[in-house]
């Protein structure tokens, strides 16, 4: 389990995130909601370290993360960040060098699952082919947790119906996963919880399968009633 | 295939409600084997906790049997069949008299227009396939 406690952030004199805290369990599909500008990136890179925090601690399967314990966690960023000039194997070669949790074999079947052909170049790709380069760059990694941020944003709806299919299949399966977006459609149906975060808090935090039997209310419904 | 759902309702209680149906109208025979948790996930495009839940349900109704290291398959209990059967029109008959009574219809008039709308709803799906 991933335990964010009290994340603090400020730039400058604003405060992004005022008082964070949830869970996201492994063998789950946890989405953190919000609109636009909320702070979700923020607490993905505070997790990670990416960015520095003004206060809160995360814990990982109940202790501190400390830089061994990011060896089990990937972040699989809003965009590929892989140079242009690079083939696909190029950049999976990359990543089989940086990181020993790197599973070739896993690389190879999501290859298969993505249709992707690694003589590509990366500045070849769509931008569809692109952002499932970037969900297989993380994929591969043997991790028990994978954060990743806004999977689905600028891609076509093909694409997407491929990305939305890592989840429902053996990829993900066991793993945890925490994710950010803005838009949930056709997804509504594969998340487990979700964290909706409003002015810098978790304004609710909720099973997608409970809220539908105890109030009726899909994860829309809820969205509507916090931000309109 | 993927298959619409209600973002309003359980998945897990229509996922159920798919197999009952199947079940009901002959697509799903007694003793037949079904995907497993991971196949029906990625089959509705559903989580597989959810695709797990559902199993669960239907385990506990005794409509699917799950040995160890086997795949698992629809009760062989044509009763169990039937049952489910009987189960569907009932709710079906249920919601057709519930919408007809508060429309003040009498039972007479509902009969006549059933028998009339059935055949020819038979005949355009019929047609359709």
């Amino acid at each position: 389990m991933i335990e964010v406690k009290q994340l603090k952030k400020k730039y400058g004199k604003r405060h992004v995130l005022k008082d964070i805290s949830f869970q996201a369990h492994k063998g789950e599909i946890t989405c953190l909601i919000g609109v636009n500008g909320v702070g979700k990136t923020t607490i993905l890179k505070g997790i990670m370290n990416l960015t520095p925090l003004n206060g809160g601690m995360v814990e990982i399967d109940g202790k501190p993360l400390t830089s061994e314990r990011y060896e089990d966690i990937t972040f699989i960023p809003d965009t590929l960040t892989m140079m242009p000039s690079m083939t696909v194997k190029q950049s999976m070669d990359f990543m089989k060098d940086y990181y020993r949790s790197w599973n070739p074999k896993r690389a190879e079947d999501l290859l298969t699952f993505f249709k992707i052909k690694k003589e590509e170049r990366i500045s070849d790709l769509s931008k569809g082919n692109k952002a499932k380069v970037n969900m297989l760059l993380g994929l591969a990694l043997d991790v028990d947790y994978l954060l990743m941020d806004e999977p689905f944003s600028g891609i076509d709806l093909f694409s997407r119906e491929q990305i939305l299919s890592v989840f429902s299949s053996h990829l993900v399966e066991d793993r945890g996963v925490l994710l950010t977006t803005h838009d949930l459609t056709d997804f509504e149906t594969l998340v487990d919880k979700v964290v909706l975060i409003d002015d810098g808090q978790v304004v609710r935090e909720f099973y997608t399968e409970e809220m539908r039997e105890t109030e009726g209310k899909s994860v829309v419904d809820v969205m509507r009633e916090v931000y309109q | 295939m993927k298959q619409t759902f209600n973002s309003r309702d359980p998945l897990y209680l229509q996922v159920v409600r798919q197999f009952k149906e199947k079940m009901a109208n002959g697509q799903y025979k007694p003793g037949q084997e079904v995907p497993s948790r991971r196949e029906l996930a990625s089959q509705l495009g559903i989580n597989p906790n959810t695709a797990q839940r559902a199993y669960k349900l239907m385990e506990e109704e005794d409509l699917v049997h799950t040995g160890k290291n086997m795949p698992s398959k629809l009760t062989g209990d044509l009763k169990k069949f039937s049952f489910v059967r009987q189960e569907l029109i009932q709710e079906a008959v249920d919601q057709f008299i519930e919408v007809v009574k508060s429309l003040g219809i009498p039972l007479e008039e509902a009969q006549e227009e059933l028998s009339r709308r059935y055949q020819v709803n038979g005949k355009a799906s019929e047609s359709d396939d």
